[in-house]
């Protein structure tokens, strides 16, 4: 029996997965609370929190097109930024109060610099990221923290003082903690949840409050304790890739008998395997140094694909993968050359590899779920 | 016994025959044009030579890019190649459509740039010769630093050395100063690997010649303002960034080669005579253009239509000179001209105000009548700035076409598909 399937609070952080504005966003909106999205998991929402802000990692979660968009991205622009663009010409994101932009790949900051012009959002700034994680760039980052810190306490009016960032710090470390944790759970033969229910946690974690999702998490955890899933499966795999907020893509892959146990993507393993340094004197240097070089990063940053490759094949041996799925939204440049590397290094250590490429919205799934059938043969699974 | 000679050598040597052989020609035409445009290929034959020689002496000889500041590399007398530089030079090479089928077979994507495709393809397949250090240039998309992840990566390159100087996403004080700084280590990295010293009046001075080749061009520039415009497609503008960016950085002879130009096109501007017989339609073409065949089809626009390409990216001047009284300066001078006056990487790295900007100053100086935008499949973040471009161009009254093309790879759209849509385009706006 599906443990998640009696689970409040499973059910409460699957509606905030599946929607954009979820009731815990609500009711903060009803007290008056204000929201910033983001654009990337490179920008630091820790700040966001230290305003008593509430972040919100953008997704087009509910579009069904890109109509109004294409009037301003081609066909060969990623379909993320495309469905985020249209979504927000259609007014779905008047819930924000802002929005942070990054140059964290072609795509999105397109996706900022149209979004700037077309779309009436009252907070609007951009972080220039550097392009490798030595101390230079480390610094650098320091000061686009620190830059953004000014931006947010001038526009909305309140102070921040490093011990709000490190408050923030901390409560989002905790539920990084929680977060680790519900992924020990997936390290068992039969895990208590699949890689779609993960997903869902994971993807609700950057959509409401944090205290209030540290709580349901915790309790969740309480109710998974012991538990056992059925086991039904024929492959243990892990998907690495870019961003995957959508459970039924996974889904798609669980019901040919793959089951997801452990990833590294930007809504998923990457996010959380590192805590920030709460300890650290400059709280918004912690920042940059987690963002930047501690946290296992995406193709964005040169010199990480090595780090990259090892984080990969630990997490493969520490969940006893049979094999990866390599994800990549359709033009992405980044992931096309991570993936041809990832590809041969995997191969050396033996690791089965399979690349997909993808669109943002999960529509015909046939090709999808015969590829990864024809993978879990390819294993003797 | 003997050894087999590398691969990369030997083409460097192939090529510096065949560009020898191509300057010898062009200087038997009664044509100054020719002439001139023929000692371009003059320039990359001295400049094969020039690695070759340093390789047969055993010298070093390092990888650097035109936005990396080469002017260091030339005032410290480093003989420098440009791996980026393979696939458009390779753009005339027979075989190239089956080199483009092996990367796919390799496994990169179709979707990635053909550009960022094709360097890998020559890393890989190590085609190119082996440098003793690489300056890496991992801007302005995400296919540079994946090229350079690659390097890092491959069996053939992987050992060497690289040094990436590290960009700032805007123009400002701070990111010029940031970028400045990381020059500085730049050059302490290529003194490290190479034993050369960097002499500061000896930067000095290629600085300022290459500021006078940089006013030569703006001179030229402005006399392509002329209507009707004295040159097209086939001469001057992508011409004007190799020999200043990348085969005579900081040279005599690459001042000397603008003054040629320059005196030229004065003589045609005064007496008004044109690219065409009779010019009826002004192009802007905003990106780089596919010179492996641009011949297929710019002939057939400028006969057909009277269309010329009056302006294109590459051939776009936004250069300013570097104030040399001041060390500091030149520094900051460098890291400005690296990030946001060189063609492509001033458009691309920054905000898309960089693409509307210079569009809408070519647009009003070179009195375009129609914009191009190629579409070149590799630029994403140009596709994401189309229709940041249409709407600028609406406002500005001139019709915008696209062709969504990949300027590398002639069977992505056909020369026959391209003449097609500007046939179509040129009787939609009623001037066909």
């Amino acid at each position: 029996m599906d443990p998640t399937a009696s689970s409040e609070a499973f059910a409460t952080m699957a509606e905030a997965a599946s929607t954009l504005v979820n009731p815990a966003l609500q009711r903060w909106r009803d007290d008056g609370g204000r929201v910033i999205g983001f654009l990337c998991s490179m920008v630091p929402e820790e700040l966001f929190m230290a305003a008593g802000l509430l972040p919100f990692r953008m997704r087009a979660t509910g579009s069904t097109g890109t109509d109004l968009a294409d009037a301003y991205f081609t066909n060969l622009n990623c379909s993320f930024p495309r469905h985020c663009l249209n979504l927000a010409l259609e007014g779905e994101f008047e819930f924000l109060d802002g929005v942070v932009g990054i140059n964290s790949c072609d795509h999105i900051r397109r996706l900022y610099d149209n979004w700037k012009r077309n779309v009436d959002t009252g907070f609007l700034h951009f972080i220039s990221l550097p392009r490798q994680s030595g101390p230079d760039q480390i610094q650098w980052y320091t000061q686009e923290c620190r830059m953004l810190r000014d931006a947010l306490a001038e526009s909305f009016a309140v102070e921040i003082k490093d011990d709000d960032v490190r408050a923030a710090i901390r409560l989002a470390n905790q539920g990084r903690g929680l977060q680790r944790a519900l992924y020990a759970l997936r390290k068992q033969e039969r895990p208590p949840i699949n890689g779609e229910q993960a997903l869902v946690i994971m993807v609700a974690g950057t959509a409401m409050p944090k205290e209030e999702y540290n709580a349901l998490l915790s309790r969740l955890l309480t109710e998974l304790d012991g538990v056992q899933g059925e086991g039904d499966y024929r492959a243990r795999l892990m998907i690495t890739g870019g961003i995957l907020d959508d459970p039924a893509w996974v889904r798609a892959v669980e019901s040919v008998g793959g089951l997801v146990v452990t990833d590294g993507t930007c809504f998923g393993a990457r996010l959380m395997w590192q805590d920030i340094d709460e300890e650290a004197e400059d709280p918004l240097e912690a920042l940059a140094r987690y963002y930047l070089a501690d946290r296992p990063s995406c193709p964005r940053l040169l010199d990480t694909q090595e780090k990259r490759t090892q984080f990969t094949v630990k997490m493969c041996r520490d969940f006893n993968c049979d094999g990866v799925l390599g994800e990549k939204m359709m033009f992405c440049d980044q992931w096309d050359v991570e993936n041809y590397m990832l590809d041969m290094d995997l191969a050396d250590e033996g690791i089965p590899f399979l690349r997909i490429d993808r669109e943002y919205l999960t529509s015909a799934t046939g090709q999808l779920k015969t590829r990864v059938q024809a993978f879990i043969e390819s294993m003797g699974k | 016994m003997t050894t087999e000679e590398h691969r990369g050598i030997r083409s460097y040597k192939e090529d510096r025959e065949r560009y020898a052989g191509f300057y010898a020609l062009s200087q038997q035409s009664e044509n100054p044009e020719i002439r001139v445009a023929g000692r371009l290929a003059k320039f990359v034959s001295e400049a094969r030579d020039t690695i070759l020689t340093a390789h047969e002496e055993g010298r070093p000889f390092v990888n650097n890019n035109y936005c990396t500041a080469p002017e260091i590399t030339e005032a410290m007398d480093i003989p420098w190649l440009m791996l980026y530089e393979a696939p458009f030079m390779a753009v005339s090479v027979e075989g190239l459509s089956d080199q483009i089928d092996e990367t796919g077979a390799m496994g990169l994507g179709t979707d990635l740039c053909t550009a960022i495709r094709s360097s890998i393809y020559y890393v890989e397949k190590d085609l190119v010769p082996v440098p003793s250090a690489v300056i890496g240039f991992i801007f302005p998309c995400d296919g540079m630093p994946m090229l350079h992840q690659v390097i890092k990566h491959s069996k053939t390159w992987g050992h060497i050395p690289m040094f990436c100087p590290d960009p700032p996403y805007f123009n400002d004080d701070r990111s010029i100063d940031y970028f400045a700084n990381e020059l500085k280590k730049m050059t302490a990295f290529l003194e490290k690997e190479t034993g050369a010293k960097l002499d500061m009046d000896r930067l000095r001075e290629v600085v300022e010649e290459s500021d006078r080749q940089y006013l030569l061009w703006q001179e030229y520039n402005e006399l392509r303002r002329a209507v009707p415009c004295p040159h097209g497609y086939g001469l001057g503008g992508p011409m004007c960034f190799a020999v200043s960016q990348m085969f005579k950085v900081g040279h005599k002879d690459g001042t000397e080669w603008f003054q040629n130009l320059v005196d030229l096109t004065e003589e045609k501007v005064e007496k008004g005579i044109g690219a065409v017989e009779k010019e009826k339609i002004r192009l802007f073409w905003f990106d780089i253009m596919p010179s492996g065949f641009i011949f297929e089809f710019m002939p057939w626009l400028e006969e057909e239509f009277g269309a010329v390409v009056v302006m294109d990216m590459f051939g776009n001047h936004p250069y300013t000179t570097i104030d040399t009284s001041d060390e500091q300066e030149i520094w900051r001078g460098l890291a400005k001209r690296g990030l946001f006056d060189t063609p492509m990487v001033r458009q691309a790295m920054g905000p898309a105000e960089g693409f509307v900007d210079d569009l809408v100053r070519i647009v009003k100086d070179y009195q375009i009548d129609v914009v191009v935008w190629p579409g070149h499949m590799g630029h994403k973040e140009t596709q994401g700035t189309f229709g940041i471009m249409r709407e600028a161009c609406r406002e500005l009254g001139v019709p915008f076409m696209d062709i969504r093309m990949d300027i590398f790879d002639r069977r992505y759209t056909t020369p026959d598909q391209i003449k097609d849509k500007f046939a179509r385009f040129f009787a939609g706006i009623g001037v066909g």
